[in-house]
């Protein structure tokens, strides 16, 4: 075979670049679907915790038989909610969604209290309906502090301190709420990074490949002096490019996106500036780099533009498939976590919009673990393009 | 100059004789079987026979494209194994897969192989503007290829093997698919080359079409080289007066023959 040559490799890149980028349909395309879905999960994350926190500050209670128990009644509404006196049908209007919650007084309630037998309400909800459990759990919370404000006052009025009823006092400090609701927010925008890393890759990936196959221009382009490692490392560095564009494109839509929409308001403690910025390509180049190696081994694969379709589909969800690691795990990460592709730049992404310090070991994985996967893909490519049985085998 | 000494070429191929056959059994197709013939600068060398003869297979072997299972050939004293990256510098080849970049224009896609036979961005552009004077095509130069005609599309591919104005030219069918004006204009360009002093081997399976070209023909069949040897040899060997029916007995009938 020919000697390796810099400009029959540059040759091949900026024809293959050219050429991808004449094929403005599905390119810009996929440019412009990578470029809007990061704001659009912006906005629309924006908006859920908008309506949960406005829902869980203007409250109804719809309390059945409220009329025996108006000392919670009156306790309520000075606590800011609004209360619905004996909701019509009320257990088949919370199992339909119509209300979130009702709570129950039960008709001896008030003389239940007076005597101090143990008076009971019931909470009606339907706890595998998520958009009620705010909802449930802010009244649950106001029902107790009912309940303990009387029985501190009978204490007190007993001539006992209420601690000594109490001996452990448990405070419940709830990460859910904002923290959660971050921690959320974090994955999603993580995720979608790398979404446009993989995204971005696969249109070309496939026009190269099966694309070079279905219009029968691999056999005239293998008479030619050009070495098949230059054109595995052309093809790798054309698609590549695109893909890079398609990740500065997510990037720079989160940035617009993150300065239109005050997150800061709903009390979500980030910041998509500058340093974010630099965190997040710094994990994104080399993992831009090597995605498109691995769909191109990939997409070499086929004897026909449809196996190599085929074949890359399944590259593809490969790929897909691995933040889901970090994603369903219970316990802390083990100290391979960031060795695992994908699912380790899922992970430093998070880190980074959490404002944590990254350690050294992390950015060698960062870099080394695309580094190597990229050459073993692209060994695989260059085989494969140069095999005759790939060639003739139509 | 090209030289060919006792090339073979088998395939492995997976049979199925049942849908549901959980196993495919596997057969050895010989291809091309012990071909060997010479064909000589400022000469037209016509490959011909049937369909599934082998020109192909022949020709992708002659293209470094497969490497044969035995026998050797070389291209201008270079050997088609050892010295391929030669073999590829002295070849322009049309093969059986005639594809163009259709998002590039014919320009385009002439000059991206003018680069990859290394010639220098200004001879390559020179060249290629040449090509499309010598081969009519000014009118459509700078338009995608996406929906050129197939007869435009063959010349585009024909200029894209020409580029870089090698010694010897290896056409797969080039007259495929052409009308009859498209047909001779390649008749014309193919007399060119040999006017060059340029050795062109080309197959086909139109016996009237290699006779009023070649100065030589080698039919092969099956395989095997049947014959090789000039027009009035053709005749002369069958005894008929019509190049068809030569044609037919020869690969018809192997006895007698000197292959
Ligand atoms: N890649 C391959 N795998 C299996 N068999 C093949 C392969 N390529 C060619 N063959 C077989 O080898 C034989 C010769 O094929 P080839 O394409 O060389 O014929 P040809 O002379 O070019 O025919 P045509 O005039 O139809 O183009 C055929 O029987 C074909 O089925
Ligand atoms: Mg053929």
């Amino acid at each position: 075979m020919s000697a390796f040559s810099l400009t029959r490799l540059s040759i091949v890149a900026r024809k293959e670049i050219v050429d991808l980028l004449r094929d403005r349909k599905s390119i810009f395309l996929a440019l412009f679907g990578v470029a809007i879905s990061g704001p659009l999960v912006v906005c629309l994350l924006y908006f859920v915790a908008q309506s949960i926190q406005g829902r869980i500050e203007k409250i109804t209670a719809p309390i059945v038989n409220a009329q025996f128990a108006p000392d919670l009644v009156r306790y309520l509404e000075r606590r800011g909610i609004k209360v619905e006196a004996d909701p019509p049908d009320y257990e088949a209007r919370v199992k339909n969604g119509e209300l979130d919650v009702a709570l129950v007084v039960e008709p001896n309630f008030a003389e239940a209290l007076a005597s101090g037998r143990q008076a009971t309400i019931t909470l009606v909800t339907l706890s595998s309906r998520e958009r009620s459990a705010p909802i449930a759990g802010r009244l649950t919370g106001e029902v107790r502090g009912y309940a303990t404000m009387i029985g501190n006052e009978r204490m007190i009025l007993r001539g006992i301190a209420p601690a000594v009823a109490r001996p452990v006092q448990l405070e419940e400090l709830d990460l859910s709420s904002v923290e959660q609701r971050s921690a959320r927010f974090l994955q999603m925008m993580s995720f979608y990074a790398l979404f446009a890393g993989l995204m971005g890759a696969i249109a070309a990936a496939l026009d190269v490949t099966a694309g070079e196959r279905e219009r029968q221009t691999m056999e005239p382009l293998l008479t030619t002096p050009v070495a098949v490692a230059e054109l595995a490392l052309g093809k790798w560095l054309a698609v590549a490019l695109v893909n890079l564009l398609a990740v500065t494109a997510s990037m720079l839509g989160f940035l617009i996106a993150l300065k239109l929409v005050p997150l800061g308001k709903l009390g979500l403690p980030f910041n998509f500036g500058a340093r974010e910025f630099t965190g997040f390509m710094a994990v994104l180049i080399p993992f831009a780099f090597m995605v498109p190696g691995v769909l191109l081994a990939f997409g070499a694969a086929g004897k026909t533009a449809k196996e190599a379709q085929s074949s890359l589909t399944l590259a593809v969800s490969l790929v897909g498939l691995l933040p889901l690691i970090s994603w369903l795990r219970q316990t802390k990460a083990p100290w391979w976590d960031v060795w695992v592709p994908v699912n380790g730049q899922f992970a430093v992404l998070s880190k980074v919009l959490r404002a944590e310090a990254i350690l050294p070991l992390e950015w060698a994985a960062m870099w080394a673990v695309p580094a190597l996967i990229c050459l073993v893909a692209l060994i695989a490519f260059a085989r494969r393009l140069g095999d005759e049985k790939m060639l003739a085998g139509r | 100059m090209i030289e060919i000494e006792g090339l073979c070429k088998r395939f492995t191929v997976r049979e199925r004789t049942s849908a549901f056959a959980l196993k495919a059994s596997t057969r050895i197709v010989t291809a091309v079987d012990n071909v060997s013939f010479n064909a000589k600068d400022g000469e037209v060398t016509g490959l011909l026979g049937p369909n599934g003869a082998g020109k192909t297979t022949t020709l992708r072997m002659l293209s470094t494209l497969l490497s044969p299972d035995a026998g050797s050939a070389r291209i201008d004293g270079a050997d088609l194994v050892s010295e391929r990256a030669k073999v590829r510098q002295r070849l322009g080849v049309l093969g059986d897969a005639k594809g163009l970049y259709w998002r590039l224009t014919a320009r385009e896609n002439i000059n991206y192989f003018g680069r990859l036979q290394g010639l220098s961005l200004p001879d390559s552009e020179r060249r290629t503007r040449v090509l499309i004077d010598e081969l009519g095509l000014h009118d459509l130069a700078d338009r995608p290829t996406q929906g050129y005609s197939q007869g435009e599309r063959m010349k585009v591919a024909i200029a894209r093997a020409l580029v870089h104005n090698p010694q010897t030219v290896l056409l797969d069918e080039p007259t495929n698919g052409l009308d009859i004006m498209s047909t001779r204009s390649m008749r014309e360009l193919i007399r060119g080359l040999k006017a060059q002093g340029k050795c062109v081997l080309f197959s086909s399976h139109i016996m009237q079409e290699v006779a009023a070209l070649c100065d030589r023909i080698v039919i092969i069949n099956k395989g095997r080289a049947v014959f090789s040897g000039t027009p009035q040899e053709v005749l002369a060997t069958t005894g008929l007066d019509s190049l068809e029916d030569a044609f037919v007995k020869l690969i018809g009938s192997e006895e007698g023959l000197f292959a």
